[in-house]
C-alpha cells in the first residue's frame, strides 16, 4: 500500500478545501504527503497512486511532480540541502560556497553522501535574497552563509 | 454575439465581438504563422508564433488568444509584427535539430515551412542543443522528441478529444519533455491523430517510417469501411501501393479525426497472405490458372451443381459486411436473376428468425447536442470510436450518459454504468417503458402489466422523461441476446414516448449498404443460418473467413466443406481454411483498390474511387461479379464502370424484412451468458492482416472476462482458457456472464 490510511485522511482535508469535482487541485499536498511516507521519494507507482486517489490522469500528476524541485525521484539523504544559486546568492558568492560544500561532503550536487545522511541540490530562488547567500536544510533556512558557517551547520547534522 | 468591424492590415473586416483574432484571419485568408493553435483544440498560447501588432497596445499580442473588439486595428505584416514573429522563430529553432534530411516530416512540416519565411539563414546560438533520449511509445507512433517544440497539441488532443490524457509535459524549462507517463505508452484508439496534429517531426507514423517523402506520393480521397461512420480520409499512394493514410475533413462525418483502425488498416493490403492469382481445385490439388479458366471452372461448377438441374434454391450467396454497396447490389442482382433467393450478409447472428429492427434517426453531428444518452450493450470507444467521440462531447457539455452493459467498460467520459446480464436488459427496459407510459397516462401493453419496475428502470425512465433530446444507442453486444428483437422494439417505443432518437449500432461496416442493395433473403429465401443447416449444393462467397465471421463457425465450416458442395470464393486473402472448402478462388481487390460506395449511419452514400490498382491478378469484386453474370448470359449487366451500378441502385429504398414481434419477456436462458466480440482490430479481414494494429495494445486484447463467482461456477481461474481464450477474473463483469474480446479465430465456437 503506497498511500496509508493516515495520509489519505490528510489528503481528504486538502480535497475538502477545493470545490467539488476539483479534487485534483490537492495534488501538490498529496504528493508531498505520499513522498514523506515513502523514504522522501516519489516512484512512478506512488505518483500513479496519488493520481488514482485524486481521479486524475497519471501523467497530469507526473507533470506536477516533475515540475517542482521539492519532489524527489531518486533516493535522497536523510537531510536535503537546497542551495540557492539564483542571482542574489550568485552575486554574493553562492557558486564558490557550493563548490566548498561539495568538496567537504565529497559529493556533487544532485548526489547523496555515502552514509546516506545528506543530499545536495542546487535550486532556484527561495525568496530570501535579503539573507543571500543562503540554503535550506529540510524545512529550515540558513542565511548569510560563509564557508565556516557552512562547516558548522553541516557538522551538526545527524 | 454582436457584429463589429475591425481593421486588419488596412482592410475592414466584419467579425463578432469576442471572436479570437486567429479565427478571423483564417476565415479571411490572411496568413498568420502558428504552431500550437489548432481549430479543434483549446488555445494554449504556448508557441508565441502568431504575434501581431495591435494599435494602441504596446506589446505584440498572440492572435490565437486575443478576442477582438469594435474598431480594433491589427497589423499582421508590419515591421513590428514581422520582427516579433522572426524573434519567436529564432527561439523555436534554438533547440530544434537540423535533421530535416532524415526527418519523416520533411516536406510536410509546419516548422520547416514557417522557418523558410521567418527563420534566419544563420543561427546565432552556439551553445549545446537540447537532446531528448528516444522512447518507444507503441507500434503506431514513432517519436523523435528532440524535434519537439512543446506546442502541446498532442497533449491537448489526448485530454480534450481522445478523452485519455496519455501525453504530458514533464520536467521544467530546459528539461521539459513531452512524453507518456508509464512504459505502456500510448493506447488510445484515436492515437494516430497525434501524428496529424504534430506540427514537426516529433510524432510520425511508425509503419511509414523512412518510406517516402510526401511529395512523392499521390493522394486519393477515400472512405473507411471499418465502421458505421465512413470516415473521410486520404490514401497516399506510391507506385501502386497505399503507403499511408491521413485524415480528411468532413464536419458532418468525422470532423477532422480518424480512428487508428481507419488509419493503419492499409498495412493489411501488403500482407503475404493476399490472394493474388485465380486458382482452381482439380482432384484436390490447387492450380494457379488464367482468369478465363478459373471463371469457366466456376461457371461449370455452378451450372452443374445448381443451375442446370434447376437447383438454384440450393445455391447460397453470402458476403462480408465490408463489401461495397455496389458489390452487394451486383451479387444479389445476379443471384436473383438466376432464381436464387438465398442471400445474406448477417453472418454473426445466432438467431435470424427474429431480427432486430431499429432505425437510426439522428445525425452524427446532432449527437453532440443530446442531453441524455442511454447505451445498451456496447463498448463504444472501441467498437464505434467516432460515434463515441461525439457522445463524449455531449457528455462534457452536460449530457447524462447511462450504460447497460455486461461489463463496466472503460469509457473515456463520465458514465453511469450498470452492469447487467444480457438476460435482464429486456425486463429493465420493460420496467422503464411502464414507468414512462404511466407518466404519459397511457395504457401499458399486456406484456408489461406484470412488470414491477426496478429502481434502475425507474431511474432510467426518469432521466429519459426529464430530458429534451435523448438518444438511445443499441450496440453490437445485443445481437445475440435471446430477446434482441424485443429489446429493439422496446427501445423504439421508449424513444417514441420521450420524443427521443435511436441509434442502431448492432451491425457495423457497410451493413446499411447491404440493406440498400437488398442483400437479404426475401420471400422464400434462406438466411445464413438456414443455409448452413440446409442441404446446399453450391455457395458463392464474397470475402468470407468462416473462422472469424460466423457465429456458428463450426457448422459453417462443416457446411462449406461437404464433398458435394461447390464453393466459389471471391477473397482478398487466402488461408488454409478457405483453401480447404473452396473449389475456385477468385482474387478480389480490397479496400482502397476498388471503387464503390459506403452507406453510413446517416444514410449518406459516400462514393470513393480506387486509390490503387489491386495487386497482380486481383480484380475489383464488382467486375468479377459482372463477368460471372455475363458468362451466365444474364441480362442487365452491361456496366462499363461502377458509377453506372451506383446510379442504378441509388433510387432503391432500404430493404427491411419487417415482421411483427411478440414481446415475450419470459424467454430467458438459464445458462451462463457469453458475449463474444472480436477485438476492435480484428473485426474484418483487412484489419486482421494489419501488423502494427495487431501488435498494439488494443490489437493484443484477448480475454474472457468473468467475475469471481462465475469463474468459480465454471471452475476456472486466471491462466485457464474459456472457449480457447485466456480467462481474466474481474468483478466489473455482471454475474453469470462472460465477456469475450478476442483477437483469435472462433475455432472453439462462440458459445459455452
Amino acid at each position: 500500500m503506497i498511500i496509508s490510511d493516515s495520509a489519505k485522511k490528510q489528503i481528504d482535508i486538502w480535497i475538502e478545501k477545493y470545490p467539488q469535482g476539483k479534487q485534483s487541485s490537492a495534488v501538490m499536498e498529496a504528493l508531498k504527503l505520499v513522498q514523506a511516507e515513502n523514504d522522501n521519494q516519489l516512484t512512478s507507482e506512488a505518483i500513479q497512486a496519488v493520481a488514482d486517489y485524486l481521479d486524475m490522469p497519471g501523467i497530469a500528476a507526473a507533470e506536477v511532480a516533475t515540475f517542482y524541485e521539492n519532489y524527489n525521484h531518486k533516493p535522497v539523504g536523510k537531510h536535503i540541502i537546497r542551495f540557492c544559486h539564483n542571482i542574489s546568492c550568485m552575486l554574493n558568492g553562492a557558486d564558490d560556497l557550493i563548490t566548498h560544500l561539495e568538496t567537504k561532503l565529497g559529493v556533487k550536487t544532485g548526489e547523496v553522501t555515502k552514509d546516506g545522511l545528506i543530499s545536495v541540490k542546487k535550486v532556484e530562488c527561495l525568496g530570501a535574497c535579503v539573507g543571500a547567500p543562503m540554503f535550506q536544510i529540510d524545512d529550515q533556512y540558513y542565511e548569510h552563509l560563509t564557508a565556516d558557517k557552512i562547516d558548522d551547520i553541516v557538522d551538526g547534522l545527524k | 454575439m454582436a457584429s463589429i468591424t475591425i481593421e486588419i492590415d488596412g482592410n475592414i473586416v466584419n467579425a463578432k465581438a469576442g471572436e479570437r483574432l486567429i479565427t478571423i484571419t483564417d476565415r479571411e485568408g490572411i496568413s498568420v504563422p502558428r504552431f500550437c493553435y489548432h481549430k479543434k483544440l483549446s488555445v494554449s498560447t504556448s508557441c508565441r508564433m502568431c504575434l501581431v501588432d495591435i494599435e494602441g497596445v504596446t506589446k505584440p499580442q498572440t492572435a490565437c488568444s486575443t478576442p477582438v473588439s469594435d474598431g480594433m486595428k491589427i497589423h499582421t505584416q508590419n515591421e513590428k509584427a514581422k520582427a516579433s514573429q522572426k524573434a519567436v522563430m529564432e527561439f523555436l529553432l534554438i533547440n530544434h535539430p537540423l535533421d530535416c534530411p532524415i526527418c519523416d516530416q520533411g516536406g510536410e512540416c509546419e516548422l520547416q515551412d514557417v522557418a523558410v519565411e521567418y527563420g534566419s539563414d544563420v543561427s546565432r546560438f552556439s551553445e549545446g542543443k537540447r537532446v531528448v533520449a528516444p522512447s518507444d511509445i507503441g507500434p503506431l507512433i514513432q517519436t523523435d522528441m528532440t524535434r519537439c517544440i512543446h506546442c502541446t497539441r498532442c497533449v491537448r488532443f489526448g485530454s480534450e478529444i481522445a478523452g485519455i490524457m496519455e501525453m504530458g509535459g514533464t520536467g521544467r524549462g530546459e528539461d521539459l519533455k513531452i512524453e507518456p507517463f508509464l512504459a505502456e505508452g500510448i493506447t488510445s484508439e484515436l492515437s494516430g491523430n497525434m501524428i496529424d496534429v504534430c506540427p514537426v517531426g516529433a510524432l510520425t507514423s511508425k509503419p511509414f517510417r523512412y518510406e517516402l517523402r510526401s511529395w512523392q506520393m499521390a493522394s486519393a480521397d477515400s472512405v473507411a469501411r471499418h465502421d458505421l461512420v465512413g470516415s473521410n480520409l486520404y490514401a497516399q499512394t506510391y507506385k501502386g501501393l497505399v503507403k499511408r493514410v491521413v485524415s480528411g475533413d468532413n464536419e458532418l462525418v468525422n470532423e477532422t479525426w480518424i480512428s487508428d483502425r481507419d488509419r493503419f488498416s492499409y498495412e493489411g493490403l501488403a500482407h503475404e497472405n493476399r490472394l493474388l492469382l485465380p486458382q482452381i481445385k482439380v482432384e484436390g490439388q490447387w492450380k494457379e490458372v488464367e482468369w478465363n479458366v478459373a471463371l469457366d471452372f466456376a461457371i461449370k461448377g455452378l451450372n452443374k451443381n445448381a443451375l442446370n438441374s434447376r437447383k438454384a434454391h440450393k445455391l447460397g450467396g453470402l458476403a462480408s459486411s465490408t463489401a461495397t454497396t455496389e458489390e452487394f447490389y451486383l451479387m444479389q442482382k445476379m443471384l436473383r436473376e438466376i432464381g436464387c433467393e438465398n442471400i445474406d450478409y448477417r453472418l454473426n447472428v445466432n438467431n435470424l428468425d427474429d431480427p432486430i429492427h431499429l432505425d437510426s434517426n439522428i445525425k452524427l453531428s446532432d449527437l453532440e447536442c443530446v442531453d441524455n444518452v442511454l447505451v445498451i450493450g456496447a463498448n463504444l470507444r472501441l467498437e464505434q470510436p467516432m460515434i463515441n467521440l461525439r457522445l463524449r462531447k455531449a457528455q462534457l457539455a452536460g449530457a447524462s450518459v447511462s450504460a447497460l452493459n455486461v461489463k463496466a467498460f472503460d469509457y473515456n467520459h463520465k458514465t453511469n454504468h450498470s452492469t447487467v446480464s444480457p438476460n435482464e436488459i429486456a425486463t429493465i427496459l420493460a420496467g422503464a417503458l411502464k414507468v414512462i407510459l404511466e407518466k404519459n397516462s397511457l395504457e401499458a401493453p399486456s406484456y408489461i402489466t406484470n412488470i414491477n419496475p426496478s429502481e434502475l428502470s425507474i431511474n432510467l425512465a426518469d432521466k429519459l422523461l426529464d430530458s429534451e433530446r435523448s438518444v438511445i444507442v443499441l450496440g453490437e453486444h445485443v445481437i445475440n441476446n435471446t430477446q434482441a428483437a424485443s429489446i429493439a422494439q422496446m427501445v423504439a417505443e421508449i424513444a417514441k414516448q420521450v420524443n427521443g432518437k435511436t441509434l442502431n449500432l448492432t451491425s457495423s461496416a457497410n451493413t446499411l449498404g447491404a440493406q440498400y442493395a437488398h442483400f437479404l433473403p426475401k420471400s422464400k429465401g434462406m438466411n445464413t443460418n438456414e443455409m448452413l443447416a440446409a442441404d446446399m449444393s453450391a455457395f458463392l462467397l464474397l470475402d468470407i473467413y468462416p473462422e472469424y465471421d460466423f457465429h456458428h463457425s463450426n457448422s459453417a465450416v462443416e457446411a462449406l466443406s461437404k464433398d458435394d458442395v461447390f464453393v466459389v470464393s471471391l477473397n482478398s486473402f487466402n488461408n488454409e481454411l478457405v483453401a480447404q472448402y473452396s473449389d475456385v478462388l477468385l482474387p478480389m481487390a480490397a479496400m482502397y483498390e476498388t471503387s464503390g460506395s459506403h452507406v453510413n449511419i446517416n444514410h449518406d452514400m459516400q462514393s470513393f474511387a480506387a486509390a490503387v490498382k489491386a495487386p497482380e491478378e486481383a480484380k475489383p469484386a464488382w467486375k468479377i461479379l459482372k463477368v460471372i453474370a455475363d458468362l451466365l448470359e444474364l441480362p442487365g449487366f452491361h456496366y462499363e464502370n461502377v458509377t453506372q451500378v451506383s446510379e442504378e441502385l441509388k433510387h432503391q429504398k432500404i430493404y427491411e424484412h419487417k415482421q411483427d414481434i411478440t414481446i415475450d419477456l419470459g424467454k430467458k436462458s438459464s445458462a451462463i451468458e457469453t458475449i463474444w466480440m472480436h477485438s476492435a482490430y480484428h473485426s474484418d479481414a483487412l484489419l486482421r492482416h494489419a501488423k502494427s494494429l495487431s501488435s498494439s495494445k488494443i490489437g493484443q486484447t484477448n480475454s474472457a472476462s468473468m467475475n469471481t463467482a462465475t469463474a468459480k461456477e465454471l471452475s476456472l481461474e486466471c491462466g485457464n482458457t474459456y472457449l480457447g481464450v485466456p480467462v481474466v477474473v474481474s468483478d466489473t463483469v455482471a454475474d453469470r456472464c462472460v465477456f469475450v474480446s478476442s483477437n483469435q479465430s472462433t475455432d472453439m465456437g462462440r458459445e459455452s
